[in-house]
């Protein structure tokens, strides 16, 4: 032992002689240290900003496709075709005479889209406060999955259940006249949506934190009155951003209203009556985009309710964006 | 061997440096008699606003063990990581003064920060071995240093292993992955694995705060073992073991050094006043 | 009081919160159950012996020897049945009786011009044989029982006149016999219900056992078997024993469904027997079988999913997906890695999330119709809708989904491998490489399954830019045309696909034979959950491993 100690104190005069490699760059290293690294990074930079790009080649091909429906014309001509899409409830591009009035898809559209969240936010919401605030540590890693089961089960496979199993069931048991109706699509809907709704509220409430709570119940709240009074209140910007992304989920869901809500071009009269076929905006250019010529009257209406649509839900992701912007803030500051 | 392009510092001298700046009481220098590996000038790091360390100056001397003792939230951590700028993985920081290894100040922008991290080592406070095999974690030092050979791989992880003592214990098991040792193990290993970049210096923070005593006394046990191979410099909250190990000790209180010296004389004779509260247990 | 109050609001609060969480799972078990229990039946199922032949006339599969036995034995125990149908309808169905009478009077005539019968003698004869045949094309028409037997018994009178002795006029004798015990048993008046009814059964019987015997090969496969299946054997032989009928159940009232017993329509005639027959003998009839039929991943359809199963859909899902990930795997990846490990927080940063952001939002749609816009049509190359256009829609609308993803993972990589690889000489993008990456991995890993879940699943996307309910199978060409032309490997690229998803959609809503196999519908749906799910559980499984690694760590 005494002979190894010795042995390395003979070695350290060798070893901590010096440092075999240089600490400073040299010129021409600093500068390939320099201009690689820059390079590198701005390939980088490049290959993230394939996002940015994309939405803009999305934005620029939707108005390209959809401009000369308004802009091919007179500027009056031009307003009368606006007009006629926001207030005209008549979708026949068929007819010889044919009318492009879109109201009828954007009311089709809101109308499922609203059914589908009266449903689903008091359901999600009262799951969400389950999930965050009563259940036991197990049950949460059971109920997760389900919801993210619920969240992967494809459109379509929702659309065939809608069609295939709910639609005869309404039909049978409530009476309707047909099952394909906006009652059949907003329930779907409503389950389609519940996925979002309850895991953004749910990370909304957890993101108030245990000491506000534990104010509350000190005071004497029951559980019921801590999350009514207390924390649904402090987390009703994220519970609000559930709520919009719930509702863009709805409204930009293609396949089950194409296949459940009948696709009848009307406003529904008397509003209140869930059992009437209505047709929405995604149904309308899944269904019609098949059989339009390119380059026709009809394709370009088309790609104008796409345009309608993607800025109806581009403006309610600003939205989102903005609340979920606070409850971040909120939680950083609350921890 | 002094490399060519190295520039080096006016004052960073070899011996007893005359410091001026620095009030005599503060006792930063230690005579050994041998040259300073790390020398820091008036150093000091600022987060954002708020500073690090505070106008440090000192000279850590070569093949000497160095212990910095001090309470917790005193700088000493940051210090330690400005050496080899780990720091630089924290945003909005700033030095100010001189930190120089070799003679060359670490925070010169033309620093070859993998030159300098890779002589000089860092273990850190927790084990932390990749995910992968021994083997693997021991040779991805050498490996960026562009050896490729099989067989030189194989010596190297042999030689790091038995210099970290624990070649018997893991021989059989060098395609066994990492995270399935103890704690002591793996630190052990994450010393292992920074002795094959051949560092010359070893910077060590808190390397048994996570280890039970029996690991803790197999660190201490390597430590001694690689006392004057390596310059060692330890950061610990436990002033026996900064009494067991170091040569040198440095009490840093707030970002300042307060008192660097003999590690017997400073356990037993400490010059300040808050040193003597500090190793006495009435503070800290 | 007051307190009571507010604790059972609570206990109400909690209960009913907890209920809707039941509600959720059990929406998902009935959304689940019905297409796995009727998806199920596609690929398990009791196959008759129609199923046996179809799989040994269209893919050569089965035993031909045992086969041989087995059908003729059904042909054996088939025979009494076709007997009973052909006696009965001889009996009622006046048509070709009516054809047959004439037929013979006319080959009589052929049979006196072959015996060069003289003049007067065949002119004699002639009228004679008019005469029995007018008698019996009289009882052929005539509704009345008396009529008719009067007038049977008239032409059957002159069955020992030996002018008629073997000649073709012995054949009015055997049809006037025939008829006339159908006469005396059917109840004539009921003629033209019979036939209706008989028109039902008979094709019935051609759905449980194929085109009847003598009948020219039909042109639909569809209509060459008989129930190829025990389950829709068993429908079709309740449309043989059941009538339904809507009845009006008084003036003004709703049609009322009735179920009537097919053999209480047919009392006392021959054909009487008939249904107690097939249902005794429905198993020697059919030899049924309980099968695994796990061609059904791998077989094209026949007649439009009528027979057949669904291979050249999985193939085109699992092509579209993996093409989708090709492209968009190294572009989320990376992206994530530069916006958790380079980049600062500047303008460009928020912009790129926003835009991020942006993409996931976007209704699916929207992308079929960019797709459609940009890939179908602006670029030339590409020309016209394609598994390429397709895939390459596909792949951006899950670029923000794998970004998401990884950056979680890289995010979840702990500080400490950053710090040990940099202490050990690595340069960032080498730790990044060597170390962050490989650390990620699994949760990268999650994410690209998830995505790969998604972009399986979706049908808008692709509606426009490259599938189609029908269709060839893309062609990749052959290892011998790669040889000459390296380029044709790609050539299946440039061509539409099917696909589950939206196969499901044309199955369901589109197509109009499907809708007499349900099984087929519900097993196309059930194969793109089933592929779904098994995705989803391995990216939970997966993720759970890993969130116990760095528990335990």
């Amino acid at each position: 032992m005494a002979k190894y100690s010795a042995q390395i104190a003979g070695k350290s005069k060798k070893a901590a002689a010096g440092f075999t490699r240089p600490l400073l760059l040299t010129p021409s290293e600093d500068m390939l240290g320099f201009l690689s690294g820059h390079l590198g990074r701005a390939a980088l930079f490049l290959i993230t900003a394939t996002s940015v790009v994309a939405v803009f080649l999305i934005f620029y091909f939707v108005i390209r496709e959809s401009a000369p429906f308004f802009f091919n014309k007179s500027f009056p001509a031009a307003m009368a075709r606006i007009k006629e899409f926001f207030t005209d409830s008549g979708w026949y591009p068929a007819a010889t005479e044919p009318r492009y009035g879109g109201l009828a898809l954007i009311v089709g559209s809101l109308y499922v889209t609203l059914g589908s969240l009266i449903l689903a936010v008091p359901l999600g919401l009262f799951a969400a406060i389950f999930l965050s605030d009563i259940a036991p540590f197990n049950l949460r890693q059971i109920c997760k999955p389900v919801i993210e089961i619920l969240a992967a089960i494809p459109s379509v496979a929702y659309g065939f259940f809608a069609v295939m199993v709910f639609a005869p069931w309404l039909q049978k048991s409530l009476g309707f006249s047909t099952g394909t109706n906006a009652l059949n699509a907003s329930v779907i809907l409503a389950i389609m949506a519940l996925p979002t709704i309850i895991s953004v509220s749910e990370d909304a409430m957890s993101a108030i934190g245990r000491e506000t709570r534990e104010a509350s119940y000190a005071l004497g709240a029951t559980r019921a009155e801590t999350m009514v009074k207390v924390v649904i209140p402090a987390a009703h910007s994220g519970i609000l951003a559930a709520v919009i992304l719930g509702m863009m989920r709805a409204m930009g869901e293609t396949m089950v209203v194409w296949m459940a809500s009948g696709n009848a071009g009307r406003i529904p009269s008397p509003w209140w009556d869930l059992s009437q076929s209505i047709r929405t905006m995604t149904a309308t250019i899944a269904g019609d985009m098949g059989e339009t010529p390119k380059n026709s009257e009809h394709y370009y209406a088309l790609f104008t309710v796409g345009l309608t649509l993607l800025l109806f839900t581009f403006s309610l992701n600003l939205v989102s964006e903005y609340l979920l912007g606070k409850v971040m803030k909120t939680s950083r500051g609350g921890k | 061997m002094e490399p060519k392009s190295a520039v080096p510092l006016k004052k960073t001298g070899a011996g007893n440096a005359v410091r001026p700046q620095v009030a005599a009481d503060s006792a930063a220098y230690v005579d050994s008699g041998k040259p300073a590996v790390i020398s820091a000038e008036r150093f000091s790091f600022f987060y954002g606003s708020k500073c690090g360390v505070n106008n440090v100056s000192m000279d850590i001397r070569t093949g000497s063990v160095t212990a910095i003792i001090g309470p917790s939230g005193c700088g000493k951590s940051t210090f330690l990581r400005s050496i080899n700028r780990m720091n630089d993985l924290i945003p909005n920081t700033r030095t100010e003064g001189t930190l120089a290894v070799n003679g060359c100040d670490v925070y010169d922008k033309r620093t070859n920060l993998i030159n300098l991290r890779q002589q000089v080592g860092m273990v850190f406070q927790k084990p932390n071995p990749f995910a992968k095999t021994i083997f693997e974690n021991i040779v991805y030092g050498p490996r960026l240093q562009g050896v490729r050979s099989k067989r030189r791989l194989s010596e190297m992880v042999e030689k790091c292993l038995r210099d970290s003592a624990m070649w018997d214990e893991v021989k059989d098991d060098l395609h066994k992955s990492a995270l399935a040792l103890s704690g002591g193990q793996q630190q052990r290993l994450c010393i292992a694995r920074t002795l094959a970049t051949k560092p010359n210096v070893l910077l060590m923070d808190e390397p048994c705060s996570a280890l039970d005593p029996i690991a803790t006394a197999r660190i201490e046990d390597l430590i001694a073992q690689l006392k004057g191979t390596y310059t060692i410099v330890i950061v610990t909250h436990n002033m026996q073991q900064a009494a067991r190990v170091s040569d040198y000790t440095a009490f840093f209180c707030l970002g300042e050094l307060i008192e660097y010296d003999r590690t017997d004389k400073l356990f037993t004779n400490p010059a300040k006043k808050a040193t003597e509260d500090y190793i006495t247990g009435r503070f800290g | 009081m007051r307190t009571q109050i507010r604790q059972s609001l609570d206990k109400m609060f909690t209960a009913f919160a907890g209920s809707v969480v039941l509600l959720i799972a059990g929406v998902l078990l009935v959304v689940l159950v019905p297409m796995f229990r009727k998806g199920l039946s596609a690929v398990f199922f009791t196959e008759t012996v129609e199923f046996r032949k179809l799989q040994m006339d269209l893919h050569d599969r089965g035993d031909e020897r045992t086969l041989k036995q087995e059908l003729e034995r059904v042909a054996a125990a088939r025979k009494p049945i076709y007997d009973i149908l052909l006696a009965f309808s001889r009996g009622l169905d006046m048509e070709p009786r009516v054809k047959e009478v004439k037929n013979i009077y006319q080959q009589y005539g052929e049979y006196l011009n072959y015996r060069n019968t003289p003049k007067e003698q065949y002119t004699e004869c002639r009228k004679q044989a008019k005469e029995i045949r007018d008698t019996i094309l009289d009882a052929l028409e005539s509704m009345d029982k008396q009529v008719v037997l009067a007038n049977l018994d008239k032409a059957l009178a002159q069955k020992g006149n030996p002018t008629f002795k073997d000649t073709p006029v012995q054949h009015f004798f055997t049809v006037a016999e025939q008829y006339r015990k159908t006469a005396q048993t059917v109840d004539l008046t009921k003629r033209s219900e019979y036939l209706a009814g008989l028109r039902d059964v008979t094709a019935a019987i051609r759905q449980l056992f194929g085109p009847l015997p003598g009948e020219d090969e039909p042109p639909l496969p569809m209509d060459q078997y008989g129930a190829t299946r025990m389950d829709m054997a068993r429908k079709a032989l309740h449309t043989l024993l059941w009538d339904e009928q809507w009845i009006a159940d008084g003036p003004g009232k709703p049609l009322v469904k009735k179920i009537i017993a097919r053999k209480t329509q047919f009392t006392g005639t021959e054909l009487e027997p008939l249904f107690d027959r097939v249902e005794k003998n429905f198993n020697a009839l059919l030899l049924p079988r309980h099968r695994f039929y796990w061609q059904y991943f791998i077989d094209d359809w026949v007649n439009s999913h009528y027979f057949g199963g669904i291979g050249p859909e999985i193939l085109g899902t699992l092509l579209l997906t993996v093409l989708s990930m090709l492209f968009a795997v190294p572009f989320g990846v990376v992206s994530a890695a530069y916006l958790v490990e380079y980049a600062s927080d500047n303008i460009w940063i928020k912009i790129i999330r926003i835009c991020i952001n942006t993409l996931a939002g976007v209704p699916s749609i929207v992308y079929g119709l960019f797709g459609l816009a940009f890939f179908v049509i602006t670029i030339s190359a590409i020309g016209k809708p394609c598994i390429l256009a397709a895939s390459l829609t596909l792949s951006i609308l899950v670029l923000p989904v794998i970004i998401r993803a990884s950056e979680e993972a890289i995010r979840a990589v702990p500080q400490t491998y950053r710090e040990a690889s940099l202490a050990l000489g690595a340069g960032k993008f080498r730790t990044l490489v060597k170390v962050i990456l490989p650390a990620a991995g699994p949760g990268i890993l999650t994410g690209i399954i998830l995505s790969l879940s998604r972009a399986a699943g979706e049908t808008a996307p692709i509606l426009f830019t490259g599938v189609v309910a029908m269709g060839p199978i893309p062609n990749f060409g052959t290892p011998a045309e790669w040889v000459r032309n390296p380029a044709s490997i790609f050539g299946g690229l440039f061509q539409p696909t099917r696909a589950l998803s939206y196969g499901s959609y044309d199955i369901a809503v589109g197509d109009r034979i499907s809708m007499l196999v349900p099984h087929q519908q519900f097993g196309m749906v059930m194969t793109l959950i089933l592929l779904i799910l098994v995705l989803n559980v391995t990216a939970i499984v997966i993720r759970s491993r890993l969130s116990k690694k760095l528990r335990g760590h």
